[in-house]
């Protein structure tokens, strides 16, 4: 069970080239830079005046003063300056603190929506293949999850490295100015470069492999704390199951930390050393013997440069990191910019003849979901003429739901193809094509807006009221609606909204049909709703969504046989194919196999003799 | 979805605060003392660590202006040098290796502390959503911050250890520089306090917004939504709800960064270089004066910053405090709570009879004990199911060898009777009599072993299928019966596919290679639980449309063969299974209506027959 799930070694990070590196950094600062130069130029400006302004305050300053006593400057020269130095200190401080209190809190929330909204454009217009590859949509949230994180790190990790490059371009220059000897103290932590990529290693080596024991725990939680497997669990063994599971993971836990945790341990001893006792110890004995020994050091000099040593230290060793953390930006930006550059391929030609009434015809359709071993469909062929009923019955996994999902083109058929009128529909208005369309999913969903513009689900427009209080009532969600406090501009969902109504599941189905009653579309796909409801209300709901259909051609997937009897054509479709086609009574007549299905349903309700009749 | 952590802290006495955190303290020390002293040991370690340097190069500055000589100075340099390589040592193991280990081991405790709780608890507290969401997700919260408390004592005893060793030091140079840092933190205490109130008040504010914008994210997140977004306009409609909430997030972080400037960045600014500079200024003079030593005037200088840096962290921990203790509160309120379908004494007979004799139930989840922690705010929200009967009055007896039928609508109260059956609720009033015995005195995991379930909301567990089947541990012994309960189930086609048999792991929760079920073969499996093992009574919450027409078919005949000499409650949502019952007892808005076998329900006419005939209706011709 708890077999070792070490993942193989492809989790590798990839690497990118250089040159794509800088361009996705700066992909992700050109986004800021879009949103208001003002603001781009006034963050970076702030570290451009910060930086040598702390290193003069701080080091320089006092230099000077210790100085200055040694060599008997007058005092009020050292005052005046100091007066200075501090006077402009104060009034930046205040007016950073502006900045980021004000400017750059209005202006994160703006920057942040309009990257947000930038890929929330591009996801409602990408494939739906793209939800259901994997591998795509990890990237995809991926993407959606960081784009503005990244973006905002980008811009930061620059600014470390700006403020970086300054402090130790002051804190070298006063070095090189004392003792260039000194320099070689300062460069130090150059050497230690391996040591930090070591880090690195182990650092990746334990995230990754401490993500399945991870999962394994919030598994194990979730068993106990869901409503959903609360019963389960009382009625047998499997919490103790669940908690030695549990303790399994801190075993796995402590032989990865012992792994590699150790080696850890002593890559950072190995750095610390390198950096606070070899580079600014030894520094700091230098200092000491040339002030003391050799007398060609002050000990104003003296002081500054223990100070001066450590920030350099410091600022380099950090200098390398900055790359590294770029280096990871970069990574997630090609991600963001990966699925902002996707190319649609489901799309239309420029000025496209509209959807009009017709008949639709698949000609020897065939669709394979992508990385998928089989044909999903195989060679369908059937016309929906206009104004047509017709039933699609047959398994789960038969084919029915890519069927409607290829008739709506939220998927492009790879062979064959689907007219429209005669004309292909890849030929036609994508989003007229679409709109011809009303539709109720098994899965519909309720969004959290209003009633109103539940039903639409469009920007409102005149007239709107009337049709939507008519379509309600058509679909039998009115009474209910009706005694909501707001009405019709009550908002569906408590999502965020204290005072929203939390419609049941019927009810919400209901406001649902009543989108294919507001719109007077051509076409209609109308999803056999699920046993979330009761037979009573299930068959009513049969029957409106049937009125609801009245003069358009409809395709109507059926989950229970009973329910396609009515229709103008039953098509019997198994294993991708369409394998029988007619009238319910031309099907029974055949006595294939829908005849079959059709008598096993019905003997639980009519009997074994009757049914066989 | 989460909630989000509700911080606004009720008064709380300072008494209550330290009692609520001592508790937890103690609770580590008991369940890992390893931790608990190795914190106490690193926050003195890297309290020294982080004044270190200041004391060290206090001597060996004041050293250099003395004229020692090198000897002397060098000898200062290479303590230093051995403190560190001393103290670097303890640093790195601890925080590279140890401090993960125990903290790992610390939360996993907790976890199995509150599992084990969570286990114990009545189903009718998962049954209530308030509960669920404002307490048990808050729960799982305190076993995180339980590492937190304990890192933010150790960090607290650095910042004590850190901070009065400065201070001495100052203390020791110029008592007058002391005392204005001691001024400094009285009024950064005061401030902080402002600042905390408006980034509170904000944060409060702008909930509302962030759900909005959570919610819009999820929208574009989930692939329930593509379909729907893909054939209708509301991409245009969310993305105007999108620029307005925008605007309202922009509005909002302006005029309280405004306030927060005003209140907070304004006056800190001030002081803070008013101090910065007023010490240097001072120490200057008496540097001119030599009353000090270059090593004391540098050190005061450079630990200004410092020192308000130890105390603004300081406080700011503090101040975290009161709001453990709220959440601990909770926690330990958890840990408390006393469930209330409670096992007997007496030992489970064999199975003879099942009665229940008036039994009504009625949510009731006001003694749950979050309430005692709501803010007012929340104590209004009513909670919909709470005071009307899910059941009402209803009488009903099963025999040996019986088998009975449960129909109605949904939410007609037939759920609720099987947990009731099963002893996952008790009744509100009226009894459920085992072999003419209250239930409530028999060992309650006994009683629940006599009968087996499957629900219509069965689950499949990250386990073997053995173990799924054995609902729990699985014996190399139990390997025939957990195959034969398989096949009779309809699953031994399917498992002769899998290469590792009933070893295979289910789901790919543990184990990449997992083996994913169809849901109709995921039914399969959760039947067999029941076949597998011998029990006298058998409850059939009827599995709804995951089957297709056949399958489903031939499932029913699987299970009327297997039902055939045993008792057997049928949840019925369709009417297709009710033929097979003796009787058929027809449920409505938690009452029982009619009673009666197929045959004479539909003679008599009323609900059960309506029902029927709708659902018969195509199939006759």
């Amino acid at each position: 069970m708890a077999e070792k799930t070490k993942k193989p070694e492809k989790e590798k990070k990839k690497k990118l080239p250089f040159k794509r590196t800088v361009s996705n950094l700066v992909f992700a600062l050109r986004q800021i830079w879009e949103a208001s130069p003002l603001y781009f130029v006034g963050y970076y400006l702030m570290t451009f005046i910060y930086a040598p302004l702390d290193f003069l305050t701080g080091t320089y300053l006092i230099r000077m003063i210790v100085n200055g006593v040694e060599k008997n400057t007058p005092p009020e020269k050292i005052i005046t300056y100091m007066l200075i130095v501090g006077a402009v200190q104060l009034t930046v401080n205040i007016i950073s603190n502006y900045f980021w209190n004000v400017v750059n809190a209005g202006m994160y929330q703006q920057i942040g929506a309009k990257i947000q909204k930038k890929l929330f454009n591009k996801a409602q217009a990408v494939e739906l293949a793209c939800y259901e590859n994997p591998a795509f949509y990890d990237k995809y949230v991926k993407a959606m999850d960081e784009a503005y994180n990244r973006t905002r790190k980008v811009m930061q990790t620059l600014d470390d490295l700006i403020w970086r490059l300054i402090t130790l371009g002051c804190n070298s220059f006063l070095l090189f100015f004392i003792d260039p000897w000194l320099i070689p103290f300062g460069l130090f932590p150059l050497m230690l470069g391996f040591v930090r990529r070591w880090i690195n290693k182990l650092n990746h080596n334990i995230a990754v492999e401490r993500k399945p024991i991870d999962r394994r725990i919030k598994y194990v939680r979730r068993t106990f704390y869901l409503g959903e497997y609360s019963k389960e669990m009382r009625m047998g063994n499997m919490y103790l199951r669940m908690l030695d599971e549990l303790k399994a993971t801190y075993v796995d836990f402590k032989a990865m930390l012992k792994r590699h945790a150790l080696k850890r341990a002593l890559a950072k001893y190995i750095q610390s050393i390198g950096l606070e006792v070899i580079c600014v110890m030894g520094a700091m004995l230098y200092a000491v013997w040339s002030t003391v020994s050799r007398g060609t050091m002050t000990v104003g000099d003296c002081i500054v440069i223990l100070g001066s040593i450590g920030t350099i230290s410091y600022c380099l060793s950090n200098a390398v990191q900055t790359f590294a953390d770029f280096g990871e930006h970069s990574l997630f930006m090609e991600d963001v910019r990966n699925f902002l550059d996707h190319e649609i391929k489901l799309t239309s030609p420029e000025n496209a003849p509209k959807a009009e009434r017709g008949d639709i015809s698949f000609e020897n359709v065939s669709f394979r979901y992508e990385g998928a071993d089989d044909d999903t469909l195989k060679n369908v062929s059937f016309t929906l003429k206009q104004g047509e009923h017709i039933a699609l019955v047959g398994q789960n996994g038969s084919g029915k739901t890519t069927l409607v999902k290829l008739l709506l083109r939220l998927y492009d058929v790879n062979e064959g193809k689907i007219t429209l009128g005669g004309t292909d529909i890849r030929e036609i208005d994508l989003n007229s094509y679409r709109e011809s369309f009303s539709c109720v999913f098994q899965d519909f969903k309720i969004f959290s807006m209003s009633v109103e513009q539940n039903v639409f689900l469009r920007r409102s427009k005149e007239g709107d009221r009337e049709l939507a209080e008519y379509a309600l009532k058509e679909s039998g969600a009115y009474d209910k609606i009706a005694t909501l406090d707001n009405g019709m501009d009550t908002t569906l969902t408590r999502e965020f909204d204290e005072n929203g109504a939390n419609l049941s599941i019927g009810e919400q189905q209901k406001v649902s049909l009543a989108r294919v009653f507001a719109e007077d579309t051509p076409f209609a796909v109308l999803d056999e709703p699920s046993s979330a409801l009761d037979p009573i209300a299930e068959h009513k709901m049969f029957e409106n969504m049937m009125r609801a259909a009245k003069g358009r051609s409809v395709i109507f997937i059926s989950h229970r046989l009973s329910s396609a009897v009515d229709a103008d054509k039953i098509y019997l479709m198994d294993g991708g194919s369409i394998v029988e086609s007619g009238t319910h009574a031309e099907l029974m007549a055949k006595n294939g196999k829908y005849a079959e299905m059709f008598r096993l349903q019905a003997e639980n309700y009519v009997g074994k003799e009757a049914a066989v009749k | 979805m989460k909630k989000e952590a509700k911080n606004k802290a009720p008064r709380q006495s300072v008494g209550r605060v330290l009692k609520n955190n001592l508790r937890m303290v103690i609770k580590v020390a008991r369940l890992t003392p390893e931790y608990f002293f190795t914190m106490i040991l690193e926050g003195v370690v890297w309290g020294l660590i982080n004044s270190a340097y200041s004391v060290f190069t206090v001597k060996l500055f004041d050293a250099l202006d003395m004229g020692l000589p090198f000897k002397d100075c060098a000898l200062i340099v290479g303590v230093m040098a051995a403190f560190y390589l001393f103290a670097y040592a303890v640093d790195a193991w601890y925080w590279q290796y140890y401090n993960p280990l125990v903290k790992q081991k610390l939360h996993l405790k907790l976890h199995s502390e509150l599992f084990k709780k969570a286990h114990t608890l009545d189903v009718a507290c998962y049954d209530d959503p308030a509960f669920y969401n404002d307490f048990v997700w808050a729960m799982d919260e305190s076993a995180t911050r339980s590492a937190e408390i304990i890192g933010d004592i150790g960090k607290l005893i650095n910042r004590i250890v850190a901070g009065t060793t400065l201070f001495t030091l100052i203390f020791s140079i110029d008592y007058k520089v002391s005392i204005v840092l001691l001024i400094n933190a009285v009024l950064s205490i005061f401030i902080n306090q402002f600042a905390n109130k408006v980034s509170f008040e904000q944060e409060k504010e702008m909930k509302v917004m962030w759900r909005k914008r959570n919610y819009i994210n999820r929208v574009y997140h989930l692939a329930d939504y593509a379909k729907e977004l893909r054939i209708s306009r509301a991409h245009d409609l969310i993305m105007d709800e999108m620029d307005e909430n925008t605007e309202e997030m922009v509005k909002c972080s302006r005029k309280y960064g405004k306030k927060y400037f005003l209140l907070y960045g304004l006056f800190n600014s001030v002081l803070g270089n008013a101090i910065y500079f007023g010490v240097m200024l001072y120490m200057f003079t008496r540097l001119l004066d030599g009353a000090v030593l270059v090593g004391a005037f540098t050190a005061s200088v450079g630990m200004i910053w410092r020192v308000r840096w130890l105390l603004s962290d300081f406080v700011e921990r503090i101040t975290k405090f009161p709001k453990h203790s709220l959440f601990l509160e909770k926690y330990y309120g958890f840990l408390n709570f006393e469930p209330r379908t409670v096992s007997g004494e007496s030992e489970v007979p064999h199975f003879e009879s099942l009665e229940l004799r008036n039994v009504s139930f009625a949510y009731d989840f006001t003694a749950n004990p979050k309430y005692e922690y709501h803010e007012a705010g929340h104590k209004e929200q009513k909670n919909e199911s709470e005071g009307t009967y899910a059941l009402k009055n209803v009488s009903l007896k099963l025999n040996k060898g019986e088998k009975i039928a449960i129909v109605g609508y949904n939410g007609a109260g037939k759920t609720t009777l099987i947990k009731l059956l099963l002893r996952l609720y008790d009744p509100t009033d009226g009894e459920v009599l085992f072999n003419g015995v209250n239930a409530k005195n028999y060992k309650l995991d006994d009683y629940r072993a006599k009968i087996g379930t499957v629900f219509q909301d069965f689950k499949i567990y990250a386990a073997s299928i053995g173990e799924n089947v054995m609902n729990g541990h699985y014996r190399e012994e139990d390997r025939e019966t957990v195959e034969s309960a398989l096949e009779a189930s309809g699953f031994g086609d399917k498992l002769r596919t899998l290469e590792n048999g009933i070893d295979t792991t289910l789901t790919r929760e543990f184990d990449d290679k997992g083996t994913n079920l169809s849901g109709g073969e995921a039914q399969k499996v959760a039947i067999a639980r029941v076949f597998a093992r011998p029990y006298e009574l058998i409850i059939m919450d009827e599995p709804s449309s995951a089957l297709d027409p056949i399958a489903e078919y031939e499932l029913n005949q699987a299970i009327s063969r297997y039902a055939a000499d045993k008792t057997v409650i049928f949840i019925s949502h369709r009417l297709s299974t009710t033929r097979m019952a003796d009787r058929i007892y027809m449920f409505a808005n938690g009452s029982l209506e009619e009673v009666g076998s197929h045959d004479e329900l539909m003679a008599k006419g009323g609900k059960y027959a309506e029902m029927f005939d709708l659902q018969a209706e195509k199939y006759k011709m």
